[in-house]
């Protein structure tokens, strides 16, 4: 069972990760409006 | 509609009452776009603020922008002029402002309880083991799955328990006691013991606990706070929508936009087709009419003459702008002593408000003093176990459930009278409304429609029904008079030209070559209940319209609801006798009450209230604020005037009364669940309490057993968005964006 000593550090530090990505992705407003997104026409300026 | 002069919203007393300094030089402001109707309009205005604002807040819901500004370098006129001149229709909202950080709040909840969540599943993983494996699990794994929880279980305690560890913290400084002091006080406990525990290498660790404590009280505050919220916007948006500038004529003839905080008693104003009054004050032109009725009730376009007192909020029908004096200013006018009154009505109500939070305070010490006396009991055995217990009895005695029971019954019924068409603007009132013995009605755009309807049409001449349909419709074609409004919807492919409103006699104009007129057939045969409308060519009479009010098609089935649930209905209304009775016999109400005025309103309202009766009071119009202020639960129109839907209770998006009794059923519901989720949280509270005390019953069990109390409260709130009251199916909402 040695291995656990290398699985369970390395799922705290993908647990980081994840609550990295969903701080970020909080504020940057990507939760802001979850209605008015799929109104929106895609784009075509850069 | 003449050029609108921007510039004056540079003027800073004007900045500064639409627009809130957000620092650095720079302030914030919300313009509503009538004009904007696509996502493509979304980006055109995303364009044109370009090199104003990075990054403004478009609304296409609630047709808003929201932006900050440089009032150095760009001028809030230059954005506005932009704006109007791209077709946009801009219109600077009023701010009362205290909602501004609401975006950044929300999004560090969200931030804050996808932490909580994260840190607590991986945290009951990782302590997993130890439950099931005690005693045989290896030490060397044992001590890496402690240390792992230590390190998952920081961030779930000081980054998403912060707002408790910050809230009893200031609390505990200004010497009083608060929900979130007993909560810090847990948290930190179990983090402490168990981080000692875990350095040292032995003993119960709470981890755990911690998180899962963290998380479910931080989803229910999200819960609570997202409802008060929802409603917060739309009534923010609504209260924008005052008049704040006037057109005044200078000494020297030409006219100039002023704010309305620099208008002076004797000023000189115009006011253009269509627009409102801005102050009290005395017509100066020979006649005008206006639309009075969200101001009095009435529902008839009012003549005025020369020298007649106007009022602050009517609206101007005729084709022409007129010019008035400045009576009374400020605080001095109809309308601003209507607000006062309303202020006054609205205060009288949170007395068992204070009494809870005083029962809280009391309550967090009995909470203390039991986990301290706990803990003394248990000092016998070994610190640890003393330690345990207080832990325990903290967490136990956390009334978790029960501050999720009433938030979580109210955002599901809140949501349930939404699809109903009903907008719970105060929450709290639902408890009210399961309540209410009694209604009061407004007649005009409540009980009926606010505009007329064609109820009858009699030729007087050669030509038939429909030909006269379509001339009159023709000659009114455009106007915002009642009487043209309700010829409005009659088809007619003719074309009046040379089309001229005389105010109190109608209109006229030339149709093929011939001229036709089309008004009032005369004052004294008007009986008050209907207008009789004739149309001539040149001095021939060819139809008799009729023009009535009539009642909403739900009306008289929402009134048999309520009288069938045994529920007294009155109507009151500052409309006349005749035309009050009328409607009272056709819909069957007994209570009439006419030529109301606002305070005669709030008295009758007080009288019932002082005989023990709940009262749901029904209105739209501003003559009805102070008595909807006053009343237990009050609904408003979605047609009325913007002050009293702001101050109503209920708001009925869906222009429907039929949704009231079915909102009551669902109140009713709420209520029952509201009863039944108090009862299960303090009998759970109750029943564990001695457990803890008693040290039968550890933290990790009062962790969960608190979260699954918790969990049956939410299930149990939200069976209301499935349960559908019987025989009371919604009606379909309209769409709420039309297409481009």
């Amino acid at each position: 069972m040695e291995i656990l000593y290398v699985l369970i550090p390395l799922g705290i530090v993908l647990v980081g990760v994840a609550a990295g990505v969903l701080i970020w992705a909080v504020k940057s407003g990507q939760y802001d409006n979850l209605e008015a997104i799929g109104r929106r026409m895609p784009d075509d300026e850069p | 509609m003449s050029a609108i002069d921007w510039t004056v919203y540079d003027r800073p007393e004007l900045r500064d009452t639409v627009s809130t300094d957000v620092g650095g030089g720079r302030r914030e402001v919300l313009i509503g776009a009538d004009g904007m109707h696509c996502a493509a309009c979304v980006g055109r205005i995303e364009k044109l603020l370009a090199d104003v604002t990075p990054d403004p807040r478009i609304s296409l819901t609630s047709r808003t922008v929201e932006f900050r500004f440089d009032p150095e370098q760009a001028p809030l006129s230059e954005v506005l002029r932009r704006l109007d001149r791209a077709g946009f229709k801009p219109q600077v909202l009023a701010q009362d402002g205290g909602l501004q950080g609401q975006t950044a709040e929300r999004r560090d909840a969200l931030a804050r309880i996808g932490v909580a969540v994260i840190c607590a599943m991986q945290v009951m993983m990782l302590a997993w083991p130890s439950y099931t494996d005690g005693g045989v699990i290896d030490p060397g794994i044992d001590q890496l799955l402690r240390w792992a929880q230590l390190v998952v279980a920081t961030p779930g305690v000081f980054y998403a328990g912060w707002p408790f560890l910050r809230g009893a913290w200031l609390a505990i400084r200004g010497r009083s006691l608060n929900m979130d002091v007993p909560v810090a006080l847990s948290i930190s406990i179990a983090y402490v013991a168990s981080l000692v525990r875990t350095v040292l290498g032995g003993g119960e660790i709470y981890f755990d606990t911690a998180t899962m404590f963290v998380m479910f009280l931080l989803i229910g505050r999200f819960v609570e706070s997202r409802t008060r919220a929802q409603a917060g916007e739309r009534l923010r948006l609504l209260a924008g929508r005052r008049k704040l500038t006037a057109q005044r004529e200078t000494p020297d003839g030409t006219l100039e936009t002023v704010p309305l905080s620099v208008l002076a008693v004797g000023d000189r104003l115009i006011v253009g087709p269509g627009e409102s009054v801005p102050v009290d004050g005395e017509l100066l032109d020979t006649a005008a009419e206006l639309d009075e009725a969200l101001l009095t009730g009435e529902s008839r376009a009012v003549l005025h003459r020369s020298g007649d007192a106007l009022l602050a909020g009517s609206v101007n029908l005729g084709q022409q702008p007129f010019a008035l004096r400045a009576r009374s200013v400020g605080a001095s006018t109809w309308l601003a002593q209507i607000t006062q009154l309303l202020q006054r009505a609205q205060t009288q109500r949170p007395r068992f408000q204070i009494l809870a939070d005083r029962l809280a305070g009391w309550f967090i010490f009995v909470v203390l003093l039991l986990a301290a006396g706990g803990a003394a009991l248990w000092w016998h055995a070994g610190a640890d176990h003393a330690l345990s217990v207080a832990l325990a009895v903290l967490v136990a005695s956390c009334p978790c459930a029960l501050s999720l029971a009433v938030p979580a019954a109210i955002a599901a019924a809140a949501s349930r009278l939404a699809r109903l068409g009903v907008l719970a603007a105060n929450p709290a009132a639902l408890s009210r409304l399961s309540r209410v013995d009694t209604v009061l009605f407004d007649k005009t755009g409540t009980l009926t429609r606010s505009d007329l309807t064609i109820s009858g049409v009699e030729c007087l001449d050669a030509r038939d029904e429909a030909e006269c349909l379509a001339l009159a419709a023709a000659l009114e074609r455009g106007l915002t008079h009642p009487i043209a409004r309700a010829f409005a919807n009659a088809p007619s492919r003719k074309i009046a030209l040379d089309q001229r409103q005389v105010p109190g006699q109608g209109v006229s104009g030339t149709i093929d070559g011939a001229v036709y007129s089309i008004g009032a057939a005369d004052a004294a045969a008007d009986a008050g209940i209907e207008t009789v409308v004739l149309l001539r060519q040149g001095e021939t009479a060819l139809a008799r319209f009729t023009l009535a009010t009539v009642p909403r098609p739900e009306a008289a089935q929402t009134l048999t609801q309520f009288v069938g649930a045994g529920i007294a209905v009155e109507l009151l209304t500052g409309d006349s006798d005749a035309a009050a009775l009328a409607l009272a016999r056709q819909l069957g109400i007994d209570e009439v009450r006419a030529r109301q005025t606002p305070e005669q309103k709030l008295e009758r309202l007080r009288e019932l209230q002082a005989q023990g009766r709940t009262v749901l009071a029904v209105g739209d119009g501003i003559n009805d604020a102070p008595f909807l202020a006053a009343a237990d639960v009050s609904v408003a129109m979605p047609q009325g005037a913007a002050l009293t839907q702001t101050r109503a209770d209920l708001l009925l998006i869906g222009d429907s009364l039929a949704a009231l009794p079915p909102a009551r059923a669902v109140a009713r519901l709420a209520d029952r669940r509201v009863r039944q989720n108090i009862a299960w949280a303090i009998g759970y509270n109750l029943s564990v309490l001695p457990l803890a005390m008693a040290g039968v019953l550890l933290p990790w069990m009062a962790a969960l057993g608190m979260s699954l109390s918790s969990l049956l409260v939410v299930a149990n709130a939200l069976r209301l968005r499935a349960a559908m009251p019987p025989d009371t199916a919604p009606e379909p909402r309209p769409p709420l964006a039309e297409a481009c």
